[in-house]
């Protein structure tokens, strides 16, 4: 754990979930600071998302305490998420807008002035190559230009906390390093970024500190070389199978091929 | 983007939604958003547009819909002006407008009840749930607003000037009270739907209303010249103890009550019944939001699903009518197209539900027209059925849409080496799914009207239709099947060719009409169909 004299941004106590019977967190405990760049990590249904749409306030009925900006959010108000910036896993966007009309609105519910929000949205696209597009339909956009969408949406308003859950999904080679360098830049500024990701070696890189999650719980937390000692193992991947009690990825694999060789022809 | 002149009549209430804890300027916001995603939006009784088409071009979609509603609400103006049985007739009225409104708004404004992006895009701003609570009421109301306000304008004014203003208001009030009887109702039976079941039954459901809203319009037509000789009868209400389950019932009776002749105590129960129900299936639905919202997230989740249904007779079928293993998977795929696909339901389904009644229309225009019913039983009217096969044509022509088009690769990459089975299978599965059934019903309706004597034409008729559904597919010019965008006037631009195939359906019934007075006329039409058949099946799918 990261020793630091300041207040934690985030504070999560004692955090349990449940969904129709079935408890999806069971007392997750996680203190962030200022400038960290948490990879959030674990296997499908861990309960990554959960634990990051509580805090945007979008899941209700959760037990413990949950203290963002040091303020009991459950509490109903919503103030604090003027400063969070939300890249959602699955692109959600009212896609028979266009991508100014989708912006400057988002921007404005942040709190920003419309004119201030169409300038920034539209120098944002620019940098981001998409200057063309910047009157289209997002239902007319590919994959990776609604993902630097998303991603710009989350950005406009200059938030303090940022939450990505696979913000490089759909992205060019070239983009994906301008999305790392441009994270690393606005942690070292002071911003707080939670990353949850399925690619191993992007987390490994670009994370200050790693949160593993397995069956609702957080089964490792520290930064890599901290993990990598514990654990004695060379690479985040070794190190997410061996917490998350995966070894059958070798069987699994032989069964697949043996599967797929059945056809005669 | 522009600014709705709804949102400037409503910035007027700007103070009293501050007071009540709002954030004006926000909700005034998603309002216009939404607005704008809603004129991009083509309503079930226009039809699809072009999804590239310009933005702008498109945002009046919505207001052009509207003239079709007003010219649909003017139809009951006779009811409101002419007669004097109060109750009888605002009874109509009311059924008739529960009816449009309803199924206007589940057809049409299901996506906005509906919308899951909502609650991730809207909920993680900072606005506040009472916000985009009231934006997402302001929001319906704004549609109903307008789609009542057309339908009912001409009856309105047919009203105010035939019976006075305090009718008028009176008409207005419980117009007002049946919107919001319906909104609750609608929300309530969603939430039910949603309880019960996943997102894609719901999703279906809401498919099987547009098909019958297009379909009830359609007959509607048919229909509202009869319905007129009704306006001027004259029935003595008698209240009934069932009649509470009528709700356009409750709705009528406070004109009787207040304008009529008739004060039974019944009619004043019906008229409370008319605004405290409205009023309490509002506040159950207010207290229900939560639920609501919260059973709104099973829409985006994939709950497991236990083996579809009727999963050994697509396999049995196409053994039996498909030759050759690709033509049997193409059979197999068309039919879980035809069955699931609910662009393509939407569009054919109803002329579906039209040919089945199309037949009876007619028959009943003899019927009108003087015939005895004993002289119809007699007679020719079972040729009718080749109305039947008027909805070919465009069922087959549908086959080449969907809503995704981009699923066409797997045409690309898969090893075929022509594509005779896959226009032939796909053509197998539209006879087996849909026309088979729809000939089997109206047969058996028809034997029962006709007796027995018309089996053999009735094969006739079927290997006719075979016939023509082949035709029809060749004179097409299909491209390979579900791989075509569904775009606005489709069907128009191909008005010529369709009125072609309906002269060759015409043809194929006059030769019917024609042969059927020689004894063995019936059996050589028979003998020579079956061979043009085969003959057609041959060559129709070559050079594909």
């Amino acid at each position: 754990m990261p020793e630091s004299n300041h207040e934690p941004i985030i504070s999560i106590q004692g955090l349990e979930m449940n969904y129709g019977g079935k408890q999806v967190l069971k007392g997750i405990n996680l203190d962030v600071y200022e400038g960290q760049i948490i990879g959030y990590i674990g296997p499908n249904g861990a309960g990554k998302s959960t634990t990051v749409k509580i805090m945007l306030g979008l899941i209700k009925g959760y037990s413990g305490r949950v203290r963002i900006f040091g303020k009991e959010i459950s509490d109903g108000e919503v103030e604090y998420k003027a400063r969070i910036g939300y890249v959602p896993e699955i692109a959600e966007m009212y896609d028979s807008l266009t991508a100014q009309e989708y912006l400057t609105f988002v921007g404005e519910l942040y709190g920003l002035e419309r004119r201030l929000a169409d300038h920034k949205a539209q120098r944002l696209m620019e940098q981001f190559g998409l200057e063309e597009v910047y009157f289209n339909r997002i239902s007319s956009l590919s994959k990776g230009m609604r993902q630097k969408v998303l991603l710009i949406s989350s950005l406009l308003h200059n938030p303090d906390i940022l939450f990505l859950d696979e913000p490089l999904s759909g992205l060019d080679a070239n983009s994906v390093m301008v999305v790392k360098e441009m994270l690393a830049s606005l942690a070292a500024e002071g911003k707080t970024i939670f990353y949850s990701s399925h690619i191993m070696e992007v987390v490994e890189k670009i994370s200050s500190r790693i949160v593993l999650l397995n069956e609702g719980n957080v089964v490792a937390d520290g930064s890599f070389e901290q993990l990598q000692e514990q654990l004695h193992e060379g690479t985040l991947e070794e190190i997410f199978t061996e917490l998350t009690g995966y070894h059958e990825h070798k069987d699994t694999a032989a069964r697949i091929v043996s599967i797929v060789k059945e056809v005669q022809r | 983007m522009n600014d709705f002149k709804t949102l400037i009549v409503l910035d007027r209430c700007k103070a009293l939604f501050e007071k009540a804890g709002m954030d004006y300027v926000q909700m005034r916001r998603i309002l216009q958003i939404k607005l704008t995603m809603d004129g991009r939006r083509a309503p079930t009784l226009i039809g699809k547009t072009s999804r590239s088409a310009d933005p702008d071009e498109l945002s009046n979609q919505f207001l052009k819909s509207l003239w079709i509603y007003a010219v649909m609400g003017a139809v009951m103006t006779p009811f409101v002006v002419r007669g004097h049985n109060l109750i009888f007739q605002m009874s109509i009225v009311f059924g008739i407008l529960m009816f449009m409104i309803t199924t206007s708004l589940i057809s049409d404004f299901s996506s906005v009840l509906l919308d899951v992006r909502d609650h991730t895009i809207l909920g993680s701003k900072p606005v506040n749930a009472k916000t985009i609570n009231m934006a997402k009421a302001i929001h319906i109301m704004i549609y109903l607003f307008f789609i009542t306000g057309s339908i009912t304008a001409a009856p309105l004014v047919g009203v105010l000037f035939r019976h006075g203003i305090v009718f008028f208001l009176i008409f207005v009030l419980e117009i007002v009270l049946m919107d919001l009887l319906i909104v609750a109702i609608t929300a309530l039976l969603y939430w039910l739907v949603l309880r019960f079941f996943d997102g894609e039954k719901l999703k279906d459901i809401i498919n099987y209303v547009q098909i019958g809203l297009t379909m009830v319009m359609a007959v509607g037509y048919q229909l509202i010249a009869r319905v007129f000789n009704l306006v001027d009868l004259q029935i003595g209400y008698e209240a009934q103890w069932w009649h509470v389950f009528l709700f356009p019932v409750w709705f009528a009776a406070p004109f009787e009550w207040l304008f009529g002749g008739y004060r039974g105590e019944a009619i004043i129960v019906f008229s409370l019944l008319s605004v405290l129900l409205p009023l309490l299936a509002v506040w159950i639905y207010v207290r229900m939001i939560p639920s609501f919202e919260a059973n709104l997230r099973k829409l985006s989740t994939q709950t497991s699903r236990k083996k579809g249904r009727g999963g050994r007779w697509p396999d049995v079928l196409g053994r039996w009518i498909c030759r050759s293993r690709e033509e049997r998977v193409f059979f197999r795929f068309a039919l879980g197209m035809i069955r699931k696909e609910r662009d393509y339901k939407l569009k054919v389904y109803p002329s579906l539900g039209l040919s089945l009644i199309f037949p009876f229309i007619f028959m009943f225009n003899t019927f009108n027209s003087g015939s005895s019913w004993e002289e119809i039983r007699s007679g020719n009217s079972y040729l009718f059925m080749y109305f039947c096969a008027v909805m070919i044509p465009s069922a087959v022509m549908m086959l080449q849409y969907t809503s995704t088009p981009k699923g066409a690769w797997i045409f690309n990459t898969v090893p075929l080496r022509n594509h005779e089975p896959v226009y032939k299978g796909t053509l197998k599965a539209c006879i087996a799914q849909l026309i088979l059934p729809i000939f089997v019903m109206e047969s058996i309706i028809f034997t029962v009207i006709f007796g027995v004597r018309i089996l053999p034409d009735l094969l006739v008729i079927l290997i006719m239709t075979l016939l023509y559904t082949v035709i029809s597919f060749r004179l097409m010019g299909l491209e390979m099947p579900f791989t075509e965008p569904a775009q606005a006037g489709t069907q128009s631009g191909r008005a010529g060719l369709m009125l072609l195939l309906f002269l060759i359906l015409g043809a194929m019934a006059g030769l019917h009409f024609a042969l059927r007075f020689s004894t063995y006329g019936v059996y050589v039409l028979m003998a020579v169909a079956l061979i043009a058949n085969i003959a057609a099946w041959k060559l129709a799918f070559r050079n594909l």
